[in-house]
């Protein structure tokens, strides 16, 4: 009687068992990352009715935040700007253009602009952009380079552990208020060490200051 | 971990009988009603025999729910849905996405309107508060102008015009057709049927509509009949006018039948706020007022007496002629010495007498609305001789009315006789609530035009050859007039939402001109004649502020004849009345639709989704009516009621406090409403027939159809009291969602443990002046340490006070408290609705409410203290009571529930995994689960009044009172921009609370009202004992018996003081030496020491 198992079978035992440990490594370390916001939220690029580019009017133009997003300052919500903020330049500059067609559709109808929200923040989480954007967090902090983009996309986790990131040490992300809608400044004073030192001496003095004390507290966001 | 105090039943003594009692069945310790009070959830809540809605869980029914569950399992989305942003294409300049706007706006109701200011969150409204700057309501709203936002989203308003009951036509049609009138004339008389309104510019167009017909017969219709007060100010005075009873300086109060706070008070918040103030204690040596109501119903007014006099609604007349010819007015009545020789009433009505005598000329005298115009003027006559400081009159100008049942019943022989060319039904609903005997709805087929108004397809509109849906107050222009006269202007917060909706000024000027006008000419053309300088400016402002200063009413106060009672009528006392009054929920019916107020508990009955017939617990043995709990539902027997003609069957409800041979009914109820919605397709769940799944209350059409029966055609004309043939009992085991025994909190065990806990404390003026605190402060309440010092939960190293990342943390500067003063509430729901609207607080429905599993996070729960037959009513607001050493906090495996560093007990939903662990260790029973998806099925119309700044929630949550956290956020975001102090936080239900009852603010504030609140002597915490420490602490109650009574109950003297005292070891330890602890009432033994 032939045997079935071969000899190398006597291995398979420990094999499996270190199949095993690899195996649950890697969906651990799997879940880890793919179940992240990290990993499925960043990057999160959807189609817009208007191919509308910031590259080019926030980047290029060096048109401010606020030009658009005129309540960002006031209001806890940073509103999309009415149609007829675009028509304010889009009446004479290209006002032929294909690409324009739903901005004066909804111009001469009334009816809005259906853009694609692309920030989302979890359920059950409140979040004011005045409360931020008026003690000097930049709009970059959150959303990227958006003078870079072409299409907006979603460029940080907004998770709850990066929330905190910068809550439980907001010295090394404020900025002058003046400063908010400033594209790269993140960038300019992680330049070299010593302004990077600066930077971070001036915020402290400022947050001592100003007693600026990013809440912790569940029940600062979570109601 | 905290060590609590073992408190040893031996060293408790336990008569069996609790002092404050929620039911009869609690109060004869049933042990149904202990069951109910043991534990956290409702013996029902997980009852798994109807979980498949058929009464029985087969293997089969198992199946089918697991099965779907699992099948559904799959199908849930991996990712979330694209959402959309809308912004505006022509952004209106005074709108920023995010921030609410407020409105100046009124509701006019019954016929004066309330002063709002209404928040329109990106245009669309979503709450109602009170106009601070209106002199009549001074910020507060009852809980109809609280509820109101949904009747404008109610997703069955009536939406297109319909002719001969067919929605084909148009605004445009029923214009064409108005025109041809208005040319051509009507054959016969033009009836208008108009709700009371004292708006100005109606006044105006109806004056134009009698031009343009002459033969104008215009009627002010309400729904239970004539404006009795109305009618007995013109018998004492020669014309109708309105009193105004200054409460806050009244010495001595009483009430001939009259809710003066309830729904059928035209005055109610002025009046709530003037009783509450004249209860009011700052100090031990205050003085306040006494109380004395002679009433049939038990009502709100009834709980806040003195000494409440329990009589049949026929026998209150001759009780007035009694106290009057006590008092030297009128020669008495026909049954007034029979009824003052009544064993309960000969010794109230002596030290009454003598209470007026004494405080003549501070002394008010209430009629009730459903008290014939004769005890109006008593009343009347009654004031001119001992209330010329406190009792005024307004003169409306109204000079003579005519009574209204009078003029109906003319108007229905004419319709009959072919007479009425035209009808108009103005926001009325005759067919629905006019008298049986009237035969309305036959008359009305005898006229060739009925134009019925209204929001809904109601019972006339079906009746009406034309139906054109109204505007919601919400979005129309309009004005009117408060109580006292202010004029104020009535601006929309939204577009209408169904295009052919209008204001009833606008159809009225249709009608009458031919010209579709805007409603906003017609108002301004008004008020060009009212306003002086130039007139924009002047309309601007008014419009701003919302009221126009000094328009009241002239005040008069002129000379009362006493009215001659010799021929009221006397009721046999075997006799059996029936009583029919409005609805502290549906009102006359026009909030039967309304989601919240169906589901609101009433205010003293706690009964919800129903109508009954309230007797008194002799008569419901007399007729052998069943009351059972069983499983914590309240089933009863249903008795018919036949009257003048009318003839319904309702569930009885035995009510404590209510006079023999007598039964009271709510209108407003018994609705059938057509409805154009188009109910949403199913979902996959309810496809499946899932009763388990199946918790769409708006899912069977129009939600007031098929709850409880109208009882308003059972009055007979002229009347709201009808002589009632004997009821008979037709039907067994109807099933009443009633909370009143839902979270009980008064008895844990009454075997083995505390009998009376403590948790309503009540004393007397007298006993309270004298500092003899024992007789309501058993447990005194911890001083207050501040809250580092107390010891820590978590052991030393986790220790709160210690932990800078605590102690320095945003938001410890404040730490937010409440008291509520039980000498002010009156359980008025105010507060209620305040909250639900707030705070997206969902409504479940009949069968959930009978399981317990109403959403409310606010209750207000009602106790009785004394005889069955004649209690004391208390009523105590219960909300999450943030306690500092919170047990739910303790017990939470997932930390869901925390401790926020302003003394807030959050919740955090992204966290909670339903384990309902915080829910069976609160010992308030005051958090709520979310059994089911409430919002999933929402319709559209009603998400709309959903506050985007509270979330809502999911299944498989707990959620409670937050502290309107919200607001304490938003406050603090605005106060971080603008850089100033906290002090204007104001939650949903102070704001509303028209008793002033409930005080929120900052501990850490030195000056601030809740410091002065909590360090009054009054101030005590529910189950203090338990060394949780509260936030929210409550006034104890202060009542002002006469001496020369005994009082209405008879108080057990200690008052609990020798239970608690005793060497118990009561918190002798835990209360951290803070000098209060230790033995009260040393010496004081039960039922010792007389209470007055």
């Amino acid at each position: 009687m032939p045997q079935i198992f071969q000899r190398g079978a006597n291995k398979l035992p420990a094999l499996s068992l270190v199949g095993l440990l690899f195996g649950a490594v890697f969906v651990i370390g799997a879940v880890w990352y793919y179940f992240s916001p990290e990993f499925y939220e960043v990057g999160y690029m959807p189609d817009q009715p208007v191919p509308y580019s910031h590259r080019l009017h926030a980047g290029e133009f060096g048109m401010d935040c606020t030009y658009c997003h005129n309540h960002v300052m006031a209001s806890e919500h940073s509103n999309v700007p009415a149609t007829q903020t675009c028509m304010n330049c889009h009446t004479l500059i290209k006002a032929q253009s294909l690409d324009l067609l739903p901005v004066r559709e909804s111009w001469a109808t009334g009816e809005p602009v259906e853009w694609v929200r692309v920030h989302h923040l979890a359920d059950y989480a409140h979040f004011s952009h005045a409360v931020h954007t008026n003690v000097g967090v930049g709009c970059e902090t959150c959303h990227g380079r958006i003078d870079q983009m072409e299409v907006v996309y979603q460029a940080e986790p907004l998770s709850m552990g990066w929330c905190l990131e910068c809550h439980r040490a907001p010295e090394e992300y404020l900025r002058p208020v003046e400063e908010v809608t400033t594209m790269g400044y993140s960038e300019m004073v992680r330049a070299d060490e010593d302004t990077y030192q600066a930077y971070i001496a001036a915020n402290l003095a400022r947050i001592e200051a100003e007693g600026i004390k990013p809440p912790q507290n569940c029940s600062a966001c979570h109601y | 971990m905290i060590e609590l105090d073992v408190l040893s039943p031996a060293d408790v003594a336990l008569d069996g009988q609790p002092r404050a009692w929620r039911s009869p069945a609690d109060k004869a310790q049933t042990s149904e009603a202990q069951a109910l009070a043991q534990s956290e959830f409702h013996p029902a809540a997980f009852d798994a025999d109807d979980l498949a809605g058929d009464g029985a869980t087969s293997r089969r029914s198992f199946m089918k729910i697991m099965g779907a569950s699992m099948a559904l399992a799959g199908l849930t989305g991996c990712r979330r849905p694209a959402e959309e942003i809308l912004p505006y294409a022509r952004k209106p300049e005074a709108v920023i996405p995010g921030i609410p706007n407020y409105y100046a706006t009124s509701m006019p109701m019954g016929g004066p309107a309330q002063g709002l200011l209404v928040k329109a969150n990106e245009g669309r409204p979503t709450k109602v508060e009170g106009n601070p700057a209106h002199p009549a309501n001074r910020g507060a709203t009852d809980v109809f102008a609280q509820a109101s936002v949904l009747n404008l989203y109610d997703p069955d308003r009536s939406r297109v015009v319909r002719q001969a009951g067919e929605a084909t036509s148009s605004w445009r049609d029923f214009a064409a057709f108005a025109r041809q009138v208005q040319t051509g004339g009507v054959q016969g008389t033009m009836a208008v049927l108009a709700e009371p309104n004292d708006s100005p510019t109606m006044a105006r167009l109806r004056t134009q509509l009698a031009a343009a017909y002459p033969s104008l017969r215009w009627i002010t219709y309400r729904a239970l009949g004539d404006d009795n007060g109305a009618l007995g100010t013109q018998q004492a005075f020669g014309r109708a006018l309105r009193p105004a009873y200054d409460y806050a300086n009244a010495a001595v109060v009483v009430s001939f039948d009259s809710d003066e706070m309830g729904p059928e008070s035209l005055n109610g918040i002025a009046n709530q706020r003037g009783l509450a103030a004249s209860r009011r204690l700052t100090s031990r040596t205050d003085e306040i007022s006494r109380i004395y109501v002679a009433e049939s119903q038990m009502s709100p007014m009834g709980g806040l007496a003195d000494h409440r006099l329990r009589m049949r609604a026929a026998d209150i007349p001759h009780f007035a002629a009694a106290v009057a010819q006590r008092l030297g007015v009128g020669g008495g009545s026909a049954g007034s010495q029979a009824v003052a020789a009544m064993e309960t009433v000969a010794p109230v009505l002596d030290a009454l007498v003598a209470d007026v005598r004494e405080a003549s000329g501070r002394v008010v005298f209430a009629a009730g609305a459903a008290q014939a115009p004769a005890v109006h003027a008593l009343a009347a006559a009654l004031n001119a001789q001992h209330g010329g400081e406190v009792v005024r009159y307004y003169d409306t100008g109204a000079g003579t009315v005519t009574p209204q049942d009078e003029a109906l019943q003319v108007l229905v022989a004419d319709m009959n006789a072919g007479q009425i060319g035209a009808l108009l039904c103005l926001g009325t609903n005759p067919v629905y609530s006019a008298p049986a005997e009237l035969g309305f709805a036959e008359a009305m087929a005898n006229v060739p035009v009925t134009i019925h108004a209204g929001l809904h397809i109601d019972e006339t509109a079906q009746a009406a050859t034309w139906h054109l849906p109204l505007a919601h107050y919400l979005e129309q222009w309009g004005d009117g007039r408060a109580y006292d006269g202010t004029l104020s202007p009535i601006q929309p917060t939204i577009a209408p939402l169904y295009e052919d909706a209008h204001s009833d000024l606008e159809i009225v000027n249709l009608i009458a001109t031919g010209r579709d006008a805007s409603g906003y000419d017609l108002v301004r053309t008004t008020w060009r004649g009212q306003l002086s300088g130039p007139f924009e400016d002047a309309w601007r402002t008014v419009l701003h502020e919302g009221v126009l200063p000094a328009t009241t009413y002239p005040v008069v106060q002129p000379a009362a004849s006493a009215p001659n009672l010799s021929d009221l009528p006397v009721l046999a006392p075997d006799a059996m009345e029936l009583v029919v009054r409005l609805s502290g929920q549906t009102y006359d019916g026009s909030y039967a639709n309304n989601a919240w107020m169906q589901e609101v508990p009433e205010m003293v009955t706690k009964i919800t989704w129903d109508n009954v017939a309230i007797m008194s617990p002799a008569t419901a043995d007399a007729l052998g009516v069943n009351s059972t709990l069983r499983k914590g539902k309240q089933y009863v027997s249903v008795v018919r009621l036949q009257a003048n003609g009318g003839d319904i069957t309702l569930p009885a409800w035995v009510q404590p406090g209510h006079p023999d041979n007598s039964i009271s009914v709510a209108a407003g109820y018994g609705r059938n409403l057509a409805s154009d919605r188009v109910p949403p397709a199913k979902t996959i769940f309810q496809r499946f027939k899932l009763g388990y799944f199946d918790n769409d209350i708006y899912d069977d059409g129009p939600l007031a159809n098929g709850i409880g029966a109208n009882a308003a055609p059972l009055r007979p004309l002229g009347s709201r009291i009808a002589m009632l043939e004997q009821p008979t009992i037709v039907d067994e085991d109807y099933m009443i969602a009633t909370t009143q025994d839902h979270g009980g909190l008064n008895v844990e065990n009454a075997t083995s443990a505390v009998e009376d806990r403590g948790i309503i404390r009540q004393t007397t003026l007298a006993a309270y002046a004298q500092g003899d605190d024992a007789a309501y402060d058993p447990i005194p309440l911890i001083e207050d340490v501040p809250w580092q010092e107390y010891p820590p939960v978590w052991g030393e190293e986790r220790d709160a006070a210690s932990d800078p990342r605590i102690a320095e943390a945003m938001y410890a500067e404040n730490q937010w408290a409440m008291a509520i003063d039980l000498n002010a509430c009156t359980g008025c729901n105010a507060c209620v609705i305040a909250c639900q609207s707030e705070n997206n607080i969902q409504v479940v429905g009949k069968d959930q409410v009978s399981r317990g599993r109403e959403m409310s996070w606010l209750r207000l729960d009602r106790y009785y203290m004394g005889d069955v037959d004649d209690p004391e009513m208390v009523t105590m607001p219960m909300l999450c009571q943030h306690c500092e050493y919170a047990p739910c906090e303790q017990v939470c495996p997932v930390n869901a529930t925390v401790h926020s560093p302003d003394g807030i007990n959050a919740m955090v939903y992204n966290r909670c995994v339903g384990t309902r662990y915080c829910a069976n260790n609160c010992p308030y029973k005051v958090r709520r689960y979310n059994f089911y998806n409430w919002t999933q099925t929402l319709p559209v119309e009603v998400q709309m009044a959903q506050n985007p700044n509270v979330t809502v929630r999911f299944r498989g949550v707990m959620e409670k009172c937050t502290f309107c956290v919200h607001r304490i956020r938003y406050t603090q975001g605005i106060g971080h921009i603008e850089d100033r102090p906290m002090d204007d936080v104001v939650t949903a239900c102070q704001q509303a609370c028209p008793a002033e009852a409930i005080v929120f603010g900052d501990l850490k504030d030195p000056e601030s009202a809740i410091n002065a609140a909590r360090r009054d002597d009054r101030n005590y915490a529910v189950l203090s004992y338990l060394n949780i420490k509260p936030r929210v602490t409550y006034h104890a109650r202060v009542t002002n018996p006469n001496p020369a009574l005994a009082g209405p109950v008879e108080i057990r003297g200690s008052y609990g003081g020798d239970e608690y005292g005793g060497g118990d070891g009561y918190g002798n330890d835990g209360y951290g030496g803070d000098g209060r602890s230790g033995t009260p009432a040393e010496g004081v033994v039960p039922g010792d020491a007389p209470a007055s």
